[in-house]
């Protein structure tokens, strides 16, 4: 029960669920206003979180250039799956988007030269003996944290300082895109989900809308992967699993798809779920080891996801009529 | 040559057990318009089961595969009772078919590595006895399995042809309301799709384990888009063409290793082979070697 009721432990519960929260973002503008169901979704945060990683520990550049250039190289990987399998439906473009993700982690995978393989980003060679990308993040974040001892005291963490960055840009990000969606290009998009034809009819190019969609999805895919690089500090292939698209995919649906200011509570909610399985140690968790209590997060999050589909489609916060438009 | 003729038998068993996994899948699709993401766990399930059976509990193998089928059907069959009738009554839409399937797969890995450990597993069977045809070294396992997977294939394919039910299952692909309204007993149809895939998944999943020589419970999650490529390469919904599709796979995935072509593919990319194979189905062919395409109007 004591890290339950320890700050540390919803600190780091808060930090997971603003990072998760910007990816799952992401999702919920491609599926929630274009109807777009990318299930690759992963595949953007390894591409900005490896760009950083490659970049700054073999090829000595600065974070912040590495980190823009990570998450424009992840917009351009949403644009390259969107002109070649966009124009498939719904379930073919699924299919398609997990092979596209899955390539990408492949290729991570067996590049040991460029990007430490297996082993992760320790292994990337670096011209300075040290693998750590973290360097100028880093300044800031101890910087919050100085200023917040002499207030605080020992919680005062790194986590914290996280937390402080990122909820800013995840309260941002919420405002920016539930503006969007109030824009007359959104009601366009929406049109679009529902039938293709009509918004054809009236001269819109409802290929290029769904693109764009899917390329905004990325860039916050691409923001998520770079709070995730500083947040762990280090990367591995297996980091990229398939399954992180369906954390994402649990957050959105249990938001309610159509409904962007649900998320943060969604988005918390996966944190909790994500850092009990993984921190607190009383009974019955207490008789897991640690890899089991990873598969109890798994099942748990099977189990959310099909009770939600089966009981309430529409999410926690959302209203029933707009899921049954497919 | 015996290059050819090694790469060519491996394509071989691969692509009979690709055939076998992806029938299943799309037999559902035609049947549900479901996307089986729970699949590949299904094969880990039923080689497991099997690896209980046969080396644990020292049963005899055949009767153990035979279980395992048992196993994988009855799962199916309880998750069509609790979970996918329910999803039917409601019209569920493409994303909550996708994504309880996915749920499903997500709740059955754990279950397999909580029941049966995470250690590296292997069957019974003498993996190193290998027999020498024209310079190419083919084990008895994999000789195995080729025999017995192709006895498999041609049953499921005259089962689709021939047998009462596998006619329903057709024609209620082809055009449910009308299947419905000639008598067809929709449930029926449903829940012997669901049958026959959960056995399909357990009986490919053995075979897998055989050639794979060790088995782990990651198995089948990582076959998973290959057995989609398959099903998409023969056509998403066309029991024939995904058995074609699979064999074809398994052929391309392994000659793709063959020197004459840019060198060899290094075979820890064998998957992406897979992978490239379907974008490139889905870009250039989307409706698969089999199929046409629909008029767009």
């Amino acid at each position: 029960m004591e890290a339950f009721i320890q700050p540390g432990f919803w600190i780091f519960v808060l930090a997971l669920a603003g990072i998760y929260g910007v990816f799952s973002l992401g999702l919920q503008i491609q599926y929630g206003v274009g109807g777009i169901m990318n299930f690759g979704h992963v595949g953007m945060m390894a591409v900005s979180g490896y760009t950083i990683a490659v970049l700054v520990i073999k090829y000595q550049w600065s974070f912040w250039w590495a980190a823009l250039l990570g998450v424009v190289l992840a917009a351009f990987l949403g644009a390259l799956l969107g002109l070649t399998t966009l124009r498939l439906s719904g379930d073919y473009f699924a299919i398609a988007s997990i092979a596209f993700a899955e390539i990408v982690r492949y290729w991570i995978l067996n590049s040991d030269d460029t990007t430490g393989g297996t082993q992760g980003t320790l292994a990337i060679p670096s011209p300075e003996g040290f693998a750590s990308y973290t360097g100028q993040p880093d300044v800031i974040l101890n910087w919050i944290s100085e200023r917040l001892y002499p207030i605080i005291g020992d919680e005062a963490s790194r986590d914290l300082s996280m937390v402080l960055i990122v909820w800013p840009f995840f309260f941002l990000f919420i405002w920016i895109s539930s503006r969007l969606q109030k824009t007359s290009w959104a009601r366009v998009l929406r049109a679009t989900r529902e039938d293709d034809d009509v918004p054809r009819s009236l001269g819109k190019n409802v290929f290029r809308f769904r693109l764009q969609t899917l390329i905004i999805g990325s860039v916050f895919g691409g923001i998520a992967g770079v709070f995730w690089a500083v947040q762990f500090a280090l990367l591995a292939p297996e980091d990229f699993l398939r399954i992180v698209t369906f954390y994402g995919w649990m957050i959105l649906i249990l938001a309610g798809s159509t409904r962007v200011k649900g998320l943060f509570v969604a988005a918390i909610f996966f944190g909790f779920l994500y850092g009990a399985t993984r921190f607190l140690e009383f009974w019955p968790l207490s008789l897991l080891s640690s890899p089991e209590r990873a598969y109890l997060r798994v099942f748990l999050i099977g189990l959310v996801i099909v009770l939600l589909m089966v009981k309430r489609p529409q999410g926690l916060f959302g209203k029933r009529q707009e899921m049954i438009l497919e | 040559m015996s290059d050819f003729i090694q790469y060519f038998f491996n394509g071989l068993v691969v692509g009979c057990i690709f055939a076998i996994a992806a029938v299943g899948i799309s037999l559902l699709y035609s049947v549900l318009r479901l996307v089986n993401f729970a699949a590949g766990d299904f094969l880990t399930l039923g080689a497991f089961i099997t690896y209980f059976l046969s080396v644990t509990l020292e049963l005899n193998f055949f009767l153990s595969i035979v279980v395992s089928m048992l196993a994988g059907m009855g799962i199916s069959w309880f998750l069509e009772l609790v979970l996918w009738r329910n999803l039917r009554r409601n019209k569920a839409g493409t994303l909550a078919l996708f994504l309880v399937a996915t749920g499903v797969a997500l709740m059955l890995r754990p279950i397999i590595q909580f029941v049966f450990g995470t250690e590296t597993r292997k069957f019974n069977i003498d993996i190193l006895k290998t027999y020498d045809f024209l310079g190419a070294r083919i084990p008895q396992t994999q000789l195995l399995v080729l025999i017995f997977a192709s006895a498999s294939i041609l049953t499921i394919a005259l089962f689709i042809a021939k047998a009462r039910i596998g006619k329903d299952m057709r024609a209620y692909a082809n055009n449910p309301g009308l299947a419905s309204v000639s008598g067809i007993n929709v449930d029926r149809v449903v829940l012997a799709t669901w049958l026959i895939s959960g056995a399909l998944g357990s009986l490919a999943g053995v075979f897998q384990g055989l050639v794979q020589g060790q088995f782990n419970n990651a198995m089948g999650e990582t076959l998973l888009l290959s057995f989609f490529a398959a099903v998409v390469l023969g056509t998403i919904g066309d029991a024939y063409g995904a058995l074609a599709g699979g064999l074809l796979l398994g052929l391309i995935m392994e000659l793709s290793q063959l020197g004459i072509f840019f060198g060899g593919v290094p075979s820890n990319y064998k998957p992406v082979v897979a992978f490239a194979t379907l974008v490139l189905v889905l870009l250039f062919k989307p409706e698969g070697i089999f199929g046409y395409r629909a008029r767009k109007v």
